[in-house]
């Protein structure tokens, strides 16, 4: 009952708030119309008021209609603008389609072209392809010719046609037969011409230089080779072939032409020569030796010293000792005869006699047998440091084996040709060595053993005979008596 | 005579392709094989020659048991000892050499394959051969010459041994 009366209560009150709000609106909307909607004159009356309001409200119908007209006619105008943008995208699209239609047929026909070009061109490619390769044949060759010596320049044309990227034309075709015939005429021919020459001192002369082929080049007596970097020209070999080579190229030279002379000619085109200048001299390789090899000839030398000192001692000692046999007074000068002066002619015992020989020989055996087992050691340990050598030398090489690995043999050769200069410095001073030794130990075993055995012969025979002309004597003696 | 003149020549091929060391071996070898000769002939003609001389002369002696005629006899002994001996020791090392004398070809010969190496690389096989045959054939000359005269020496060793030992006997049995 109580919820009912509260619920009235506030529709009435809901009732009087419409009613407050209808006004506030009216007086709203009052305030917002402009002084003109209202008419100059204000409303004096309710009448006069919804006659206004009517108006007004006719005349807003008629500004809604006109705003309408408006849009409608800003939407039509939008509308064909729509149409005409449709109609270009189509045209646009149409154009594209007859593009690419013309684009496929271009593309067909290409490929028609191509292919016919390619069947055109089979043979004259492969032709190109073979005249780049000999003008690159031939510019290695000329760069590294004798004949480049008489004839500079040549390489010029040939090196714009190689650098040339595009196909070779036909003048060029027709100089790269021209290069090759020239080439191909002069190697076959023996001409003197005039051409700067480089000398073993440095400077350039301008010399008579006299070429066989492309073999050899020759200028007063001296072998030449063509250099092509770092610049080309003759240079004189700093180091000359033997001399029997040179006289034969002084002959050559002074020949008169259609004259048949001996000459040497190197077959590989300057490599064998140029390898004569590399070739290490015997300065050079006992330095690849290192100081193994230093060390090798060091005890050469010593024994040969030790073998000449003895040489010289064992001839003198052999001599007085020859000439000793013959003489019957012992001599103090040599072995033997200091040997004999033990026996003094007395009547000694044998005994005594024997023991006073053999203190002797004793004496002088030494001296003729010193030096001797030194020479036998170092012709043992000559070897044996060459050996060292190899092995400090392969050492090398392997070090730079494990730097640079196999690939280049050129930097394996130098611990190579240490190994085996040790070895050969090593053989070379223990054969000799050895054969010294042996001859002088044949000789020191003869003297020896002339001391050691034939002294106590000589002895003997000497006892004997003294005794037999004291036998004789006595037997005078006692005829006499 | 063309039989000849084509062995000489190959022989001389030979000779050019060792190079120095083979000349060295060739001449060792002559010197070793002149020796030998030497020996041999010493030993079957001038050595009997002088032991019967020796023999003459011992025979001629009435005393042959004192301290003197022993010393005598052996200085006869070591006479003979020393002209047989001579020139063995030297046999003997020129055998010894010989092969050694192979080896310093195989070495020279090897530098020379090194030196083309260092100039032209491993690509250049044709450059190797000249280095290759020397090392080869002085190895091989000096082997063979080696043997040959190992031989000899050995022998003439042992003959000169039984020949010393025949001359002190035969100088004390008489």
């Amino acid at each position: 009952m109580r919820t009912a009366k509260f619920y009235a209560l506030l529709k009435g009150k809901q009732v009087l708030l419409g009613v407050k709000g209808l006004i506030f609106l009216l007086g709203v909307i009052s305030w917002w119309t402009p002084l003109n909607a209202w008419g100059t004159q204000a409303p004096k009356t309710l009448d006069q008021l919804l006659e206004q309001v009517r108006q007004d409200s006719l005349q807003d119908r008629k500004l809604n209609a006109k705003r309408e007209a408006r849009f409608l006619a800003a939407r039509n105008q939008q509308k064909e603008l729509l149409a005409k943008a449709k109609a270009e995208l189509q045209a646009a699209e149409q154009r594209e389609e007859k593009l690419r239609q013309a684009f496929e047929q271009n593309e067909k026909a290409l490929a028609s072209r191509e292919t016919q070009l390619k069947e055109h061109s089979a043979s004259l490619g492969e032709l190109f392809g073979v005249a780049r390769q000999a003008t690159n044949d031939l510019l290695q060759i000329i760069n590294h010719s004798l004949v480049s010596a008489q004839f500079p320049g040549r390489a010029e044309d040939l090196s714009a046609m190689v650098a040339h990227k595009a196909l070779p034309t036909i003048a060029e075709l027709r100089q790269l037969w021209l290069s090759l015939q020239e080439q191909m005429t002069e190697s076959g021919k023996v001409v003197t011409f005039s051409a700067p020459v480089i000398t073993a001192g440095g400077a350039v002369e301008t010399r008579e230089v006299s070429r066989i082929g492309t073999f050899t080049a020759v200028s007063e007596g001296k072998y030449l080779r063509y250099l092509a970097e770092p610049v080309s020209g003759l240079v004189e070999l700093n180091r000359q072939p033997p001399s029997r080579f040179l006289e034969a190229a002084a002959e050559f030279e002074k020949a008169e032409s259609g004259e048949v002379v001996p000459m040497a000619v190197d077959p590989s085109r300057g490599a064998i020569l140029s390898l004569l200048v590399r070739n290490p001299s015997l300065l050079e390789r006992i330095q690849q030796g290192g100081w193994i090899g230093y060390l090798i000839l060091g005890l050469g030398a010593i024994a040969l010293l030790i073998a000449l000192q003895r040489f010289i001692f064992l001839l003198i000692i052999g001599r007085r000792i020859d000439r000793q046999r013959q003489q019957k007074t012992p001599s103090e000068n040599n072995p033997l005869g200091r040997i004999l002066g033990a026996y003094t002619g007395g009547r000694e015992d044998v005994e005594t006699l024997s023991l006073k020989l053999d203190e002797a020989i004793l004496k002088e055996i030494p001296s003729i047998e010193r030096g001797l087992p030194t020479l036998a050691i170092l012709a043992a340990i000559a070897p044996l440091l060459g050996l060292l050598g190899t092995v400090t030398g392969m050492i090398e090489t392997f070090q730079s084996i494990t730097l640079f690995g196999t690939g280049d043999p050129k930097l394996m050769s130098g611990g190579i040709s240490q190994a085996l200069v040790t070895t050969e410095l090593g053989l070379a001073v223990a054969i000799p060595v050895l054969l010294i030794h042996s001859s002088l130990s044949s000789k020191s075993n003869r003297l020896v053993q002339v001391l050691d055995e034939e002294s106590a012969a000589i002895v003997a025979r000497l006892a004997e005979e003294k005794q037999g002309l004291l036998e004789e004597n006595r037997e005078r003696d006692g005829s006499a008596v | 005579m063309g039989v000849l003149s084509d062995s000489l020549f190959r022989i001389e091929l030979l000779l050019e392709k060792g190079g120095i060391v083979l000349w060295l071996i060739l001449i060792a070898s002559l010197l070793m094989w002149a020796l030998i000769v030497e020996r041999y002939y010493f030993l079957f003609l001038i050595y009997p020659a002088r032991l019967r001389q020796f023999l003459g002369q011992w025979q001629q002696r009435q005393d042959r048991q004192s301290w003197y005629a022993q010393r005598i006899r052996e200085g006869m002994v070591a006479e003979i000892s020393v002209s047989l001996h001579r020139f063995l020791l030297l046999i003997k090392t020129l055998a010894a050499v010989l092969p050694m004398l192979g080896l310093l070809g195989t070495v020279m010969g090897m530098i020379q394959v090194f030196d083309v190496m260092t100039v032209f690389g491993t690509g250049n096989a044709r450059g190797f051969a000249g280095g290759i045959s020397i090392a080869l054939i002085t190895t091989m000359a000096g082997l063979v010459t080696a043997l040959s005269g190992l031989y000899f020496s050995a022998n003439l060793e042992h003959r000169v041994q039984r020949a010393i030992q025949y001359t002190s006997d035969s100088l004390r049995r008489e």
